[in-house]
């Protein structure tokens, strides 16, 4: 045990942490997916390690409230709900897998709708519930159900519990950083020599992927711009080299070329839970046309983009920016009519 | 003995469904069979596996002969035919019988729960400002959109009339009071008005292994017409109607008889009226391709999801 000392010193820092995190989120600050998951991933680590908690109830709950903060500071990085459930998940795990070494495999008198059994295992003398969805290992329907299965439980010694939950932690992390490598690995099985690939707006998935496959293969593709940030144009950018031939087109000239192109690769901001997309403006127009001419589409996404959310508006994700680029202020007829 | 309604020990397994029913007209079918029989588990008398394992199948399908092959009915037996093959293995009758009795008797209390976690997950699809088709009558739609209201969302509701019975009627009236705005629209309207439709809710009788859709006989038409204007068609179904059937037409259901609108020789004084009652089909078949989404009380699903659940219940 760390002296009292240490702890309160470790414990002040955590508020600033998580204050200093949800103004960079909310001032959109952090650019990437990646960074953000890790960022948050990182700070929940801390929470865990910093934080003053005796037992799982009260971890859950600390983590649950951090992770509303988060969400309200940026809703539209779905993402935060993901590897906040995920956290959840390694913790809930752990704290089974500890709970049934300690009560030396007595059987879980708890009934309901799980059906009982901690680490899964049907004992026989339970009764497995009946009906579809209570299959026969009797395991939880869903995280959520996880989750609110360890509220029930009796607090647990959490000195063993904390080590265990930061292990993972740090191993989900070095998970999530490895994504655009094992993402990548898979290219060449589907890029072949001398394809023409159709790609829109800046994703390091895609850009890593289109890399790989072109370290054995000679590829050309084709990038549209993506204005009014002109995204396509850094992507270009950054693929341009050997083995690559890179074209920029604008945003209007994808339905004809589609004609030519033989595979689309798109990057997702995130994926949703009916297999929708959440993806750089533009990325609709580019299916449509691909669909029109049954070319195949291929999305790039790490797994922790993958959200449980449908897309009950279709409005909902939109995200809106400033006209600047567009048509600059001082061209405007508003600015002559503004007193500041 | 089969043929023997009661088996030996006085207890009519159809009586005891008639009146469960007529007791609650809120519980669902499936619910209502298995509660007869663990009513029945609970009176008989027998001493080895195997008479228990003779029993209730015999009961099940006396059940089902006396309503004529329902499907949810049919669903909800072999849901406990399926529990009572897994409670089996290795042990005595009684203990079987015991555990098969609480097995039952919680999965009849939990079916109440069923409806609500199939609202909670369908009513986050309900937004202001929407247009719902709905057809028929159906107590889990009902649930959803008294959810909905609930959660003070403004939304309309056209409901389809649903000949012969005109249950879409029923519908309406229990939406008037719950002040939703509602017309009741002709079977034969619906393509005139699916344009200006959100999306559609159907219910189910039964949801087959593919991911399709048994229910009130006017659903293929409106999931067709729905596909045809791109409007979501969504399916509203307990996961104890899950059905292991797999039917490839309109005509291979349980329910279809060889004498429904089969062309008989008619009189010169037919009553139509009687006869269009009697030779219609009250069901039909839904395929899974029509479908965009089913909300269970396991979630929201997509069609192709229910041969999973169903693999992981029978044949775990």
């Amino acid at each position: 045990m760390s002296s009292t000392k240490m702890d309160t010193f470790s414990a002040r820092e955590l508020p600033l942490l998580i204050e200093s995190f949800v103004s960079q989120l909310k001032r959109g600050q952090l650019v990437g997916s990646k960074t953000v998951a890790i960022n948050t991933a990182s700070l929940l680590r801390e929470i865990v390690s910093r934080s003053p908690w005796e037992d799982i109830p009260t971890l859950t709950g600390l983590l649950k409230a951090v992770g509303k903060r988060l969400l309200r500071a940026q809703p539209r990085e779905l993402l935060i709900f993901n590897v906040v459930c995920r956290v959840l998940h390694i913790v809930n795990e752990d704290y089974s897998s500890v709970e049934v070494v300690n009560e030396g495999g007595t059987s879980n008198k708890k009934k309901g709708h799980a059906g009982g059994g901690a680490g899964g295992a049907m004992k026989g003398n339970e009764t497995p519930a009946m009906g579809l969805g209570q299959a026969g290992t009797g395991q939880p329907r869903n995280l959520g159900e996880q989750v609110a299965r360890s509220m029930d439980r009796a607090a647990l010694n959490a000195f063993h519990l904390k080590s265990l939950v930061i292990q993972e932690i740090n191993d989900y992390i070095v998970e999530l950083e490895k994504t655009e490598e094992e993402i990548a690995d898979n290219a060449r099985e589907h890029i072949h020599s001398n394809e023409i690939i159709l790609t829109c707006g800046r994703s390091a998935t895609v850009e890593q992927f289109l890399k790989h496959a072109a370290s054995k293969v000679k590829i050309h593709v084709i990038v549209a711009e993506c204005a009014p940030a002109y995204d396509g144009h850094e992507q270009a950018r950054a693929l341009a080299g050997p083995n690559i031939d890179v074209v920029v087109v604008a945003d209007a000239a994808v339905f004809a070329i589609m004609s030519r192109v033989n595979k689309v690769i798109l990057g997702a901001h995130a994926v949703l839970a009916n297999g929708g997309l959440v993806a750089a403006s533009g990325s609709h127009t580019i299916a449509a046309a691909a669909r029109h001419h049954s070319t195949q589409v291929v999305v790039c996404a790490g797994l922790y983009k993958y959200s449980p959310m449908f897309p009950f508006d279709d409005d909902r994700f939109n995200t809106l920016v400033s006209p600047d680029t567009v048509l600059a202020y001082g061209n405007g007829d508003l600015v002559d009519a503004v007193d500041v | 003995m089969a043929g023997n309604s009661t088996f030996g020990t006085g207890f009519n397994v159809v009586q005891h469904y008639n009146a469960v029913l007529q007791q609650d007209p809120s519980i669902s079918a499936p619910v209502a069979a298995v509660s007869s029989l663990v009513r029945l588990v609970e009176q008989q008398r027998a001493t080895t596996m195997l008479e228990l394992m003779k029993i209730v199948p015999e009961a099940c399908s006396q059940l089902k002969r006396a309503t004529h092959d329902s499907i949810s009915l049919s669903a909800g037996c072999d849901v406990f035919l399926q529990q009572m093959a897994r409670l089996s293995q290795g042990q005595s009758a009684e203990e079987c019988s015991r555990a098969l009795i609480q097995a039952g008797s919680e999965f009849v209390q939990g079916a109440g729960r069923c409806r609500d976690r199939v609202a909670e997950f369908g009513s986050a699809f309900v937004r202001d400002d929407h247009t719902i088709l709905v057809h028929s009558y159906s107590r889990v739609i009902m649930g959803l959109l008294r959810r909905a209201v609930k959660q003070n969302k403004r939304f309309r509701v056209y409901v389809t009339e649903s000949r012969p019975d005109q249950s879409g009627l029923k519908a309406a009236e229990e939406l008037q009071a719950l002040g939703v705005p509602c017309e009741v629209v002709l079977d034969a309207a619906v393509g005139y008005i699916m344009e200006k439709v959100d999306l559609v809710l159907a219910g189910a009788e039964g949801v087959v292994e593919s991911g399709g859709l048994i229910n009130k006989i006017g659903t293929y038409q409106l999931a067709i017409v729905a596909k045809a204007a791109k409007k979501p068609f969504y399916a509203l179904a307990e996961s104890f109607k899950f059905v292991r059937l797999y039917p490839l037409s309109q005509y291979d259901l349980p329910t279809h008889r060889s004498d429904l609108l089969a062309f008989k020789d008619s009189k010169p004084t037919e009553d139509w009226h009687a006869r269009l009652a009697a030779t219609n089909p009250m069901l039909d078949y839904t395929p899974p391709e029509l479908i965009t989404l089913l909300f269970t009380d396991l979630g929201v699903m997509t069609p192709s999801g229910v041969s999973d659940e169903l693999i992981k219940f029978y044949l775990d």
